[in-house]
């Protein structure tokens, strides 16, 4: 049973947008601190937000990322409109990356961007293909 | 009444500027009633306020000299590396150790000693361990981690910091040779070594007794030194430890003894940002340990020193110099049997200071959210800090917590006192019903 979730936040991603990447991640991070959540989830958070968020940054056309929270779950969602992931198998695999050389130059792009998201989530459904963008949702449990 | 912490405001000289307010890393300052006054709970000692005060209203009041010595009854003084950059290089450590203690000391150490000790310690404990780590040295930073990074106090490498290390050393060494208990004082280039006398950091309590800052007897140790004759000893030469004083001191010792990935940065903004890339993973994993001071330069930025930063890093690189020509090589034994003079470990976790949090329960800090977020949005948002608060946010914060009003905020009061005046004049030229129909009752004749 899961109580009724409230918004806590929404924000754009801009593709590209190397400066304000990562606000989000800090933004969460300091509304999960006011809230009182444990430090060890709000690092899991930070990680797992700083993450998708970077990946809108580099490989979509831009996105919004939303979080929602109840007493027991803290929901993550972000959504890009974008090239999708062809194989999300391929996309869980440590080391893959479809970067390209420059973003691996600015030291992104390792292949361990949704392998990180997995090992610090607690639930993560994916949902994406070919030209249709990405759909990202993760839960991370709150009660102890 | 013992205080928590060694930033004081002299009140007459605060002209309620937010100057300090705007350069605080922890948002710890308010203008209240004119005067910038800390919250106690916020403050982490940094000293940002004293340097950004173009009034000098915030000060540090360190341990006097003159009481110290009039007091204790074997007062020892303990010497930071840091603190030969405070004097050209052409002058001997040993001068100006027995300068010091001429001022009435029984005994002086250098630091330095415990630093180089630690240097080893450190080593052998990345090396016995996995994972990164960050140093512990700096109070300030370890007070910027417990509030702001609470998650990251894992990091922090369990090992008391040099300063307690040679303190603990000679309280022991005192008592089982000589049966004496010495009172112990630090010479401190920052407030926040002071602050740590009283509040100790993973530890009950603190060895010092007290700390007396570089400015309040720099000038006395600098006129004395002339009359002092001394022959340099090469035996008797200050370790090469003693670059722990400027930046990149510590990761440098810890090189020359094996290759390592460390990382080093100065300056509280600059150790804010690597933080908060640590704390979300973007730092990579192979970067063992973080050398991390709040001054830039390292402690020879400290506030309380006397020569610019600049100068300092100077003389303390020709210092350095000059030890390995005397020395002939490096003085710094990697090998030496450290755990029978120094008690390294810190006897007490490091906690987190949970001061973020708008209510403990969950149920009402989400309504205080929803409430912020709407005071957010009213708000101009220019961050103008004429409220007192550094910016609007903050003190949305405060409006909820019921430590400050909305009117305080001049916008807010304008726009309140522009809608009282469209109602008065709206009310103005609403006619009593008497006076109205009278009037229609003229244009009827």
């Amino acid at each position: 049973m899961s109580l009724q979730k409230q918004q806590i936040l929404n924000k754009e991603i801009d593709s590209f947008d190397f400066q304000s990447g990562g606000e989000a991640s800090s933004d969460l991070k300091n509304i999960l601190r006011k809230l009182g959540v444990p430090s060890k989830i709000v690092r899991k958070t930070a990680i797992i937000t700083y993450e998708l968020e970077m990946n809108v940054v580099i490989h979509s056309l831009g996105g919004e990322i939303t979080a929602l929270i109840s007493e027991d779950e803290l929901e993550i969602r972000v959504d890009d409109s974008g090239p999708g992931i062809e194989d999300l198998d391929k996309a869980f695999t440590a080391g893959f990356s479809t970067a390209s050389d420059e973003i691996r130059e600015m030291g992104f792009g390792a292949g361990m961007g949704l392998v990180n998201v997995k090992r610090y989530a607690d639930q993560i459904d994916v949902k994406s293909s070919k030209d249709a963008g990405t759909h990202v949702k993760v839960i991370i449990n709150l009660a102890n | 009444m013992t205080r928590k912490h060694s930033v004081l405001l002299k009140e007459e000289k605060c002209e309620g500027c937010t100057n300090c307010v705007k350069g605080c890393p922890t948002k710890a300052i308010r203008v209240h009633q004119g005067k910038a006054w800390i919250k106690e709970d916020l403050c982490i000692d940094c000293a940002e306020c004293i340097r950004a005060c173009e009034y000098h209203a915030k000060y540090t009041k360190t341990d006097q000299l003159e009481k110290i010595v009039k007091t204790s009854d074997y007062p020892v003084l303990l010497i930071p590396p840091s603190f030969y950059s405070q004097f050209s290089a052409e002058i001997s450590s040993q001068k100006i150790k027995k300068a010091i203690q001429n001022l009435g000391f029984r005994a002086v150490f250098d630091v330095a000693e415990a630093a180089a000790a630690l240097s080893r310690k450190t080593l052998d404990f990345l090396n016995n361990n996995q994972g990164s780590y960050i140093s512990t040295s700096c109070p300030v930073i370890v007070r910027l981690i417990k509030l702001q990074f609470p998650d990251l106090i894992e990091m922090l490498i369990p090992l008391k910091s040099p300063v307690e290390l040679i303190a603990e050393r000679i309280k022991r060494k005192f008592k089982e040779e000589k049966n004496i208990n010495p009172d112990i004082f630090f010479l401190t280039p920052c407030p926040a070594k002071l602050t740590t006398v009283n509040r100790a950091i993973g530890q009950k309590e603190s060895f010092l007794s007290g700390a007396i800052g570089v400015e309040n007897i720099y000038q006395k140790i600098y006129e004395s030194l002339a009359d002092i004759e001394l022959k340099t000893e090469a035996g008797r030469v200050i370790t090469l430890a003693t670059i722990w004083g400027s930046e990149g001191g510590e990761e440098g010792i810890l090189k020359s003894w094996q290759e390592l990935n460390t990382l080093s940065v100065s300056g509280i903004k600059e150790a804010k940002k690597l933080l908060n890339e640590i704390e979300r993973n973007n730092i990579p994993d192979a970067i063992r340990y973080f050398e991390l001071t709040s001054c830039t330069n390292g402690c020879i930025g400290g506030v309380l020193n006397v020569i610019n930063p600049f100068q300092a890093q100077f003389n303390l690189e020709e210092r350095i110099k000059k030890i390995r020509e005397i020395t002939q090589a490096h003085n710094l034994d990697f090998e030496k049997d450290d755990d029978q003079f120094y008690n390294f470990a810190l006897s007490e976790s490091i906690t987190a200071d949970n001061v973020s949090k708008l209510d403990s329960d969950f149920k009402k800090a989400m309504q205080k959210l929803e409430q912020l977020q709407k005071e957010i949005d009213i708000l101009p948002g220019l961050d103008c800090a004429a409220c007192g608060a550094p910016d609007c946010k903050t003190f949305a914060e405060d409006v909820v917590n019921g430590r400050a009003s909305r009117a305080d905020c001049i916008f807010m009061l304008r726009k309140q006192l522009g809608k009282l005046a469209d109602d008065l004049s709206i009310l103005a030229h609403e006619l009593p019903p008497v006076m109205a129909s009278q009037k229609e009752e003229s244009d009827d004749s």
